[in-house]
């Protein structure tokens, strides 16, 4: 099954929240709605910080519970495994933002509606790169095909991302890195 | 199709990026980089992309306002008429009382960097004699050491970081400051490049670093020290460009044979090995570069640290070279424009006003007399994102008039009187040169002001023609104009030909590349006395400071204020502005502060709990974040704290002077990271 997704280089992200905004630029989002969130990861590791920026937006699972809770039917996958979200069918009930495990569907209080990351499927289809794929500075984002790549060296997962067994996201990540670092005098 | 047009970001940024702006319908719609743009190469950051947003911002101001009374918030619509009446009638009253202007004051900052914004500069020009405010929080003590180190301010293009074999990011975050130079630095890497960040806090920048050190804040002198003697002594320094080039080495190197390796240890907190390594790779690695951050030098001795730190390039020959080199602002290449709209005054008749220390605005204000100061022009500035914050407050309940040009009310306008709204650069004609990268592009107007809003040109051009309509000839600033006109009038033939153009219209398809060094001092001639890199500066010396780069202690914690609070940037906010807009904010949680876990369990504080952060000065609350990235004395809050009425993050502040800075900027500037306090909980 073709499946497209995110690769995400936490080794690389430099937390600058470019890919953030500038999927709310380029849809033009309300005040509260974030398709892509971008958070800071800190941990103790025996080298030192461990530290890393993790940018997520919608995972485009391969068992969305978005899909699977939604009422009205606003969901859909398509063929090449991208979840797309109907907004004209939305209601606003929020049923899919609370099952969500990634908080990917977004609700707009303007609009009364939830709405969430497609993709860019129409820049895809006109052969051009995701909005935040091309606002990254540092080569840290990029789209996928889940079904193409080597995984080798990947990881399924990272710290604080929520449990990956229940909808089985499409994403994956180059592992966080600590190099050498003298914090102070033992 | 929307209509593109292009623009330019003129935020006080490293990255002066060229935006393309899409247009439907007379609306900004969204905002891009520009590809055609060398260095941004096509992206914006996290501010940049939230424009249209800014722009749009239900709390943008469009209409003159006045508040009555001052401080109430009860700002009612005015006319343009009324308000520039208002303020023409308020000088020329000043005037007669005083048979002086200098009770007008004049405070403009780097909210917009535009030449075309100098228009009210040389507005208050016409008038004569003024008060304007002196100095900047910015960047004066470093630039001062380069003065004194090398005659002037020159630097790489930060291109050229991609021949480094070393980079050095010290005091310095580009990672959310100077985003796009990060494609720079990777590109160095994936050619070998090792990069070094020395920072008392673990930043973005420094999670990308091949070697991390975290000496204590303001010790870098004391680490570059350290990195001088080890250098001299395994004979690593470049004999031949000592005694080519530099001036008064010999001195340098018997002052570092009474240094010790444990006292680097003891100042600096960093192990003996640690000071060995970054050597090392400095001095054994050609060519290497040293980008000397703006947070550094904002300590009491920020200014003798960062000429202890450029010392090192001079002792491993690591200039005039591609990929070596010193890094930090430059306005060399801004010195190429004709400065049409600031001088359009001073180029006839020489003005010379009354100034008055930006840096302690509310002391300077209180006590400036014969005449005193009765009104102030407050443009493109928060004063609450300095220092001395509470005697401020008086000071500014003393004037008579405050008058407010910005797009949004801030934390000075409580005490404004009359708030007139200004465009953003997606309405006006402007052009601004960079003080990083070395690429020119224009910004045209992409849609008209919004609102009432009118160009900083404008309401100059206005204000005069209400001045002279009430006492003719008294300003001598034109009354009229037309925009583009300006725009044409800063440039020249010197910076056509660097650009290769025959006019500033060409700029519109795309921004170029000034024809400028890619490498600074290739000609070994440095603009110092001797012509030499001046290690021992008789500059320096007659100025009262150290001839040699020796260390003075940084400022320490009192008893009762044990912990160091460090202020440095974030990603989503340039000092006080964008920090209002939800796209940049909302989610993302209340600011916090930073406290060293092993801080934060001694006193019996987990993640979130409320803490009361105090000094002599005042006092905020907070929620903590546990964050090892800190040493255990410092406390770390991004800008962005909002503030209340009555509690200002940078009430705390003390704002002693740094030891440099009168050289370059008129005054020192503040050691805004040298701020002790303590907390408990709240």
């Amino acid at each position: 099954m073709r499946q497209v997704g995110f690769l995400v280089d936490v080794s690389r992200c430099l937390g600058c929240r470019a890919c953030e905004v500038a999927c709310k630029n380029y849809f033009g989002l309300g005040e509260t709605q974030r398709y892509r969130r971008v958070s800071e990861v800190e941990w103790q590791t025996e080298d030192g910080i461990g530290l890393f920026y993790l940018s997520l937006a919608c995972n485009h699972c391969e068992n969305p519970e978005c899909f699977r809770v939604c009422p009205n039917r606003t969901y859909r996958k398509r063929r090449d495994g991208i979840v797309v979200h109907d907004a004209g069918l939305c209601d606003g009930c929020c049923t899919c933002v609370k099952a969500c495990p990634y908080g990917a569907p977004q609700y707009d209080a303007d609009t009364g509606k939830v709405d969430k990351c497609d993709l860019c499927v129409s820049r895809l289809d006109a052969g051009l790169r995701p909005a935040c794929e091309e606002a990254c500075t540092n080569d840290a984002l990029k789209v996928i095909f889940l079904d193409r790549i080597d995984e080798t060296g990947l990881l399924k997962s990272v710290p604080t991302l929520p449990d990956i067994r229940i909808t089985r996201p499409s994403i994956r990540f180059n592992p966080p890195v600590v190099r050498k670092q003298w914090l102070s005098k033992k | 199709m929307p209509k593109v047009f292009r623009n330019l970001c003129p935020r006080n940024c490293f990255s002066t990026c060229s935006i393309l702006s899409y247009v439907e319908n007379g609306k900004l719609v969204r905002v891009s980089g520009d590809p055609a743009h060398g260095f941004t190469r096509g992206n914006l950051c996290a501010k940049g992309y939230a424009y249209v947003e800014r722009v749009y911002s239900p709390e943008r101001i469009l209409h003159p306002l006045r508040q009555f009374p001052r401080g109430s918030g009860n700002w009612c619509p005015i006319t343009w008429e009324e308000a520039l009446e208002t303020i023409a009638r308020k000088i020329l009253e000043l005037k007669g009382r005083y048979h002086s202007f200098r009770p007008v004051g004049f405070c403009k900052q780097y909210g917009n960097m535009g030449l075309l914004h100098y228009a009210a500069n040389a507005l208050f020009d016409g008038l004569g004699s003024v008060t304007v405010t002196e100095g900047n929080s910015c960047w004066s003590a470093g630039l001062d050491a380069y003065l004194y180190s090398m005659g002037s301010m020159e630097k790489p293009d930060p291109e050229d970081m991609v021949n480094s074999k070393v980079i050095v990011l010290w005091g310095v975050n580009p990672a959310w400051t100077a985003v796009h130079q990060m494609h720079f630095i990777d590109r160095a890497r994936t050619r070998g490049a090792q990069v070094v960040v020395i920072d008392p806090v673990f930043t973005a920048t420094a999670a990308q670093a091949d070697l991390y050190l975290r000496p204590k804040a303001g010790s870098d002198g004391a680490l570059a020290l350290g990195m001088a003697k080890y250098i001299v002594e395994n004979a690593w320094h470049d004999h031949e460009f000592l005694a080519h080039h530099v001036e008064g080495y010999e001195a340098f190197f018997a002052y570092l044979t009474s240094i010790s390796y444990d006292w680097v240890e003891q100042e600096t907190a960093l192990p003996v090995e640690a000071i060995k390594e970054v050597t090392e790779l400095y001095a054994l690695n050609s060519p290497a570069a040293i980008w000397t951050g703006l947070g550094l030098q904002r300590h009491t001795n920020g200014g003798q640290n960062v000429r202890t730190i450029l010392t090192l390039a001079a002792l491993t020959g690591n200039l005039g070279r591609p990929g070596a080199g010193l890094y930090n602002p430059s306005m060399t290449p801004w010195e190429l424009f004709s400065f049409y709209t600031r001088d359009h005054v001073i180029s006839r008749h020489p003005v010379e006003h009354r100034r008055i220390n930006i840096n302690l605005l509310g002391a300077e204000l209180k006590k400036t007399t014969d005449p005193p100061v009765k009104m102030l022009w407050l443009a493109q500035r928060d004063l609450f994102q300095d220092a001395h914050t509470g005697s401020l407050r008086g000071a500014l309940e003393d004037l008579e008039l405050i008058v407010q040009v910005d797009q949004f009310l801030n934390r000075s306008s409580r005490y404004a009187d009359i708030f007139l709204p200004t465009t953003t650069q997606f309405e006006e004609w402007d052009v601004l040169p960079s003080y990083w990268h070395h690429w020119i592009g224009i910004n045209e107007p992409a849609i008209s002001p919004l609102g009432e809003s009118k160009s900083d040109l404008q309401i100059a051009w206005d204000l005069s023609r209400k001045l002279n309509e009430l006492s003719p000839g008294i300003c001598s600033f034109p009354t009229a104009g037309k925009e583009e006109e300006w725009v044409a009038g800063e440039f020249n033939q010197e910076v056509y030909s660097r650009l290769e153009i025959e006019d500033y219209r060409e700029l519109l398809q795309g921004p170029r590349k000034l024809k400028w060094p890619q490498v600074a001092w290739e000609e070994m001639k440095f603009k110092t006395p001797s012509e030499k890199f001046e290690i021992s500066s008789l500059t320096a010396a007659s100025e009262g400071l150290p001839l040699l780069p020796v260390y003075s202690e940084p400022a320490s914690a009192p008893a009762a204020y044990p912990f160091r609070l460090m202020t440095p940037h974030s990603q989503s906010g340039n000092n006080s502005q964008f920090l209002n807009l939800p796209w940049l904010t909302w989610g993302t949680g209340e600011p916090c502060l930073r406290i060293n876990p092993l801080t934060a369990k001694r006193l019996g504080l987990s993640n979130g709990a409320r803490v009361r952060v105090y000094n002599q000065q005042g006092e905020i609350v907070f929620p903590v974040k546990l964050s090892a990235t800190i040493r255990e004395d410092t406390l770390v809050c991004f800008q962005g704290w909002p503030g209340s009425a009555e509690h200002e993050l940078n009430d705390l502040l003390n704002g002693s002077p740094t030891d440099m800075g009168s050289k370059g900027s008129g005054r020192p500037s503040i050691a805004i990271h040298d701020t002790f306090v303590n907390l408990c909980p709240a």
